[in-house]
């Protein structure tokens, strides 16, 4: 929830204080902190015990356990958002 | 970015790795919330610059829960079909699944309901979704919808995978993918209990 309540104090600056001058300014400093996350996020797996080990030994079963519910759910988002949602057409994006 | 992000990825995992120890970034490693945090706070800026965007998601009301609604039910049957294939279980198959990319919990937890070999099984799936469902986001932006971007996501949404949300595709996806990640992270341990305990 800290998480909302960060970017709402974000969105009220955004939407009454901040310069338009800086928005490109605003975008390349998302696209560092984007980058940074990435790499922190990396040092975490490669730091992880038996990380390998066990990707040998259940690979394909978690494989199979990933693949298919993330499958399912984006073939049900995707019907329900283009039936009921009106920018989930794909010539409205 | 794509290349960027990979490029960052991968030489993450070899300072992890090869067990490098520099100070200031093992402490970052470990303090990425805070870094997650400013990402938001500008995020929140560039939404709160996009004016009319609020009453636009306003208006979609309640339709706001279809896309935590169908990544649940989705996710739910995907673990059925699972359990078939790999005979596991569905109660154990379907509370894998349902971690929905949240792979520490879900390790956790079923690790602890059904025993390691199926804790290590849900950690690795979990991880599995959220590192794919990271790089599948440009694609599935451009050929399907942003809105879909989302689905493969998870609870994670609203965390790792929001960068590539924020790149790809527009502030209103961004706004619901947090929502999103909010609704999912609190289903995902009330989901496994559920699972393991009444199926």
């Amino acid at each position: 929830m800290d998480i909302l309540l960060v970017m709402c104090i974000g969105v009220l600056i955004g939407n009454r204080f901040f310069p338009e001058k800086w928005k490109k300014g605003n975008e390349k400093a998302q696209i560092i902190c984007t980058v940074l996350l990435i790499f922190f996020m990396g040092v975490k797996i490669g730091k992880m015990d038996n990380i390998w080990n066990e990707i040998a030994s259940m690979g394909l079963t978690s494989f199979l356990f990933f693949f298919i519910p993330s499958l399912f759910s984006l073939i049900l988002v995707y019907v329900l958002t283009r039936i009921f949602m009106k920018s989930g057409r794909k010539g409205d994006r | 970015m794509v290349f960027l992000a990979l490029l960052a990825l991968i030489l993450g995992m070899m300072y992890g790795l090869f067990g490098l120890n520099i100070q200031p970034i093992d402490f970052l490693a470990e303090h990425t919330d805070y870094l997650l945090y400013v990402l938001m706070f500008l995020v929140g800026i560039s939404v709160g610059m996009h004016h009319g965007l609020l009453e636009k998601i306003k208006e979609y009301h309640v339709k706001i829960l279809m896309i935590p609604a169908g990544i649940i039910v989705g996710s739910f049957l995907g673990g059925v079909v699972c359990s078939f294939l790999t005979k596991t279980p569905v109660n154990v198959g379907t509370a894998i699944a349902c971690g929905l990319g949240w792979y520490s919990l879900s390790g956790v937890s079923i690790g602890n309901l059904a025993g390691a070999a199926f804790g290590s099984i849900a950690f690795l799936s979990n991880l599995m979704r959220e590192i794919f469902s990271f790089f599948t986001i440009p694609w599935i932006a451009r050929h399907l919808n942003y809105y879909s971007c989302i689905a493969p996501a998870g609870a994670t949404s609203e965390d790792t995978t929001l960068p590539m949300m924020i790149r790809y595709t527009n502030e209103e996806t961004v706004v619901m993918s947090v929502l999103n990640g909010v609704i999912c992270s609190a289903m995902v341990p009330v989901l496994i209990s559920f699972c393991y305990s009444v199926l």
